[in-house]
């Protein structure tokens, strides 16, 4: 069994970076025809193949925003098939809530991030475009979510009084910010690595993929 | 009297000027220079040509710009919402297209001049070139068919057609968009722009990978610049990095001029073109915001350390925010004038 997890990852890997979705959904098909529990698929395939895409990004930078979509895509679609298959319930790791700061109307981002957590079997609550800071905060205590998301593809989203500020001073305000962490993501921030700490985000990510990683460590933090 | 036209040429034949030319894209700053809000600003013709020409007037860089934003190309073709911030760029506020059918319908215009979104435009770049033609680079931003399909269906949904989506209904979208492409930046050039900047993220490798840009993106490139060449065309990704296809843009599309992103690096960027082309060196204008003056001074003397040797070197910023200071552009400026005097 060793030997087909090991195959089917490579495949799927290849696949992904080829960005040929077909071809991934195959090498998953005919692993679960050889006999690979659903399991299996998710946390010995799916995730380690996400897991390995970090890597090649901070290792040499390589792979593209087509790739993230496509891993995040497949993989989220892959683990959705697998999931009501699994013997035992599955564990949910967290919750988190997630949207683009006021003002901003570019999802792709946020989208990415959404397909890779629900890969890792962190429920999401996406809350779609031009998301005030009340309506985060909201959301997350409703949901009882340890993570908000703030994805913002300008610089005055990202800065801005509405944005991820706006989001810090309510938790802050209300108490909440050792049950509830921030963290954010997009462009500006890949331009400026410190623009995180000016926001007074608790976190961010330099990509969809990478983003998995780090709310899972929010959420291990934020329920410590 | 030096102008930025006679900075530019030289650059671009090999030879000095009294200094490198330096490409400052002040955009959403004209309105802050006139004192009004950004949507009264983008309204006129006349205020973006006036505060184009005042503040190049008072920062002394080589360029000026017929750009309004960017969202300007979806109102050619049916936009109806774009959504104005107090103090940044503004957004497109409605997608035209919602689903397929929609591709199937939307209609290019045959005439863009005669288009009344074109309007204002066409008014401030009469100006600029009455005042400055031929003495100031005079800038057109145009977006390539491979990345306005953001602007038109989202960027979300643009990417799932691109990589998931059935190939007949993405390549439809795309003829239309570059078939408007054409039209637009013939456009420009016949109302005066010199300088066309032919913005397209989907010609970096940050965005698809290596095998898509050479299977997808150089063949609707050559599409776009086919009938009107290359002439005046700057390559430019959006900020997104390009020295991995430099090298193929120059053999297959013939393109002269690149506009880096300043995480590409710079010196690598130019030992790749290596003579061949104009190199521009860009600063990462989100950090002007807060650098220190001696930061600033410091990124300058590096980078053009990285990029003078050789020549056929320009310095440019991105599209700079609304929130750097002033001193802060000025402090940039004196910086360059200084280190890249020749």
């Amino acid at each position: 069994m060793n030997e087909l997890v090991t195959a089917t990852t490579r495949k799927f890997t290849e696949a992904i970076l080829d960005t040929d979705r077909e071809r991934a959904l195959q090498a998953v098909q005919y692993a679960v025809d050889q006999g690979l529990m659903p399991e299996d698929v998710v946390f010995r395939v799916v995730i380690p193949t996400i897991d390995r895409m970090v890597r090649s990004i901070s290792e040499n930078f390589g792979a593209s925003l087509a790739q993230h979509f496509i891993t995040s895509q497949i993989a989220a679609e892959v683990t959705e098939q697998m999931i009501p298959k699994f013997k035992q319930r599955k564990n949910v790791i967290g919750h988190v809530v997630i949207g683009t700061s006021q003002g901003d109307f570019h999802g792709l981002g946020k989208r990415i991030v959404t397909g890779c957590l629900k890969a890792m079997t962190i429920d999401v609550t996406d809350l779609g475009l031009n998301v005030s800071p009340q309506r985060f905060v909201e959301a997350a205590i409703e949901g009882k979510a340890q993570v908000i998301g703030i994805s913002s593809m300008m610089i005055h989203t990202a800065r801005g009084e509405t944005g991820c500020l706006g989001v810090r001073k309510i938790l802050q305000d209300a108490g909440m910010e050792h049950k509830i962490k921030i963290i954010v993501g997009g462009a500006p921030y890949r331009y400026d690595h410190e623009l995180y700490k000016m926001v007074k985000a608790d976190a961010w990510a330099d990509n969809g993929i990478e983003a998995g990683e780090v709310i899972s460590k929010l959420i291990r933090e934020a329920t410590s | 009297m030096i102008t930025g036209m006679d900075r530019l040429t030289a650059a671009v034949n090999g030879t000095t000027s009294d200094r490198i030319p330096v490409f400052c894209n002040l955009i959403d700053q004209g309105a802050k220079e006139l004192g009004m809000p950004l949507k009264q600003y983008f309204s006129k013709g006349e205020y973006v040509a006036e505060a184009q020409l005042r503040m190049r007037e008072k920062y002394g860089y080589d360029n000026v710009w017929s750009l309004f934003y960017v969202g300007k190309e979806a109102e050619l073709l049916g936009c109806r919402r774009i959504i104005f911030a107090a103090e940044g760029s503004p957004n497109v506020g409605e997608m035209i297209l919602k689903n397929y059918d929609d591709i199937h319908k939307l209609q290019v215009p045959d005439d863009l001049t005669g288009h009344p979104a074109f309007e204002e435009p066409l008014k401030c770049l009469k100006i600029l070139r009455k005042e400055v033609g031929g003495r100031y680079p005079i800038c057109a931003y145009v977006t390539a068919s491979m990345t306005l399909p953001a602007m038109l269906i989202g960027m979300e949904k643009w990417m799932e057609l691109f990589l998931l989506g059935p190939a007949e209904v993405r390549d439809e979208l795309l003829t239309k968009c570059s078939d408007f492409f054409r039209k637009e930046i013939e456009a420009y050039r016949a109302a005066g722009a010199d300088i066309l900047v032919y913005a397209n993220a989907f010609g970096s490798t940050d965005f698809i990978p290596m095998n898509l840009f050479r299977e997808r993106s150089l063949y609707w490139m050559k599409r776009d610049l086919q009938p009107g060449g290359t002439n005046g065309l700057v390559y430019y990704c959006g900020g997104a990095r390009m020295n991995p296809v430099i090298d193929q843009v120059i053999e297959q599309l013939g393109i002269t001029t690149f506009y880096l992103s300043p995480l590409d690096d710079l010196a690598e960027g130019k030992k790749i073109i290596n003579g061949r082309a104009l190199t521009c060196g860009v600063i990462n204008d989100i950090k002007l915001i807060d650098w220190s003056k001696e930061e600033i001074r410091t990124e300058v003397k590096r980078m053009l350390a990285a990029g003078m040797p050789g020549g056929k070197f320009l310095f440019g910023t991105l599209v700079m925010p609304y929130a750097i200071p002033e001193e802060n552009i000025r402090t940039m400026l004196e910086a360059v004038y200084e280190t890249g005097s020749q």
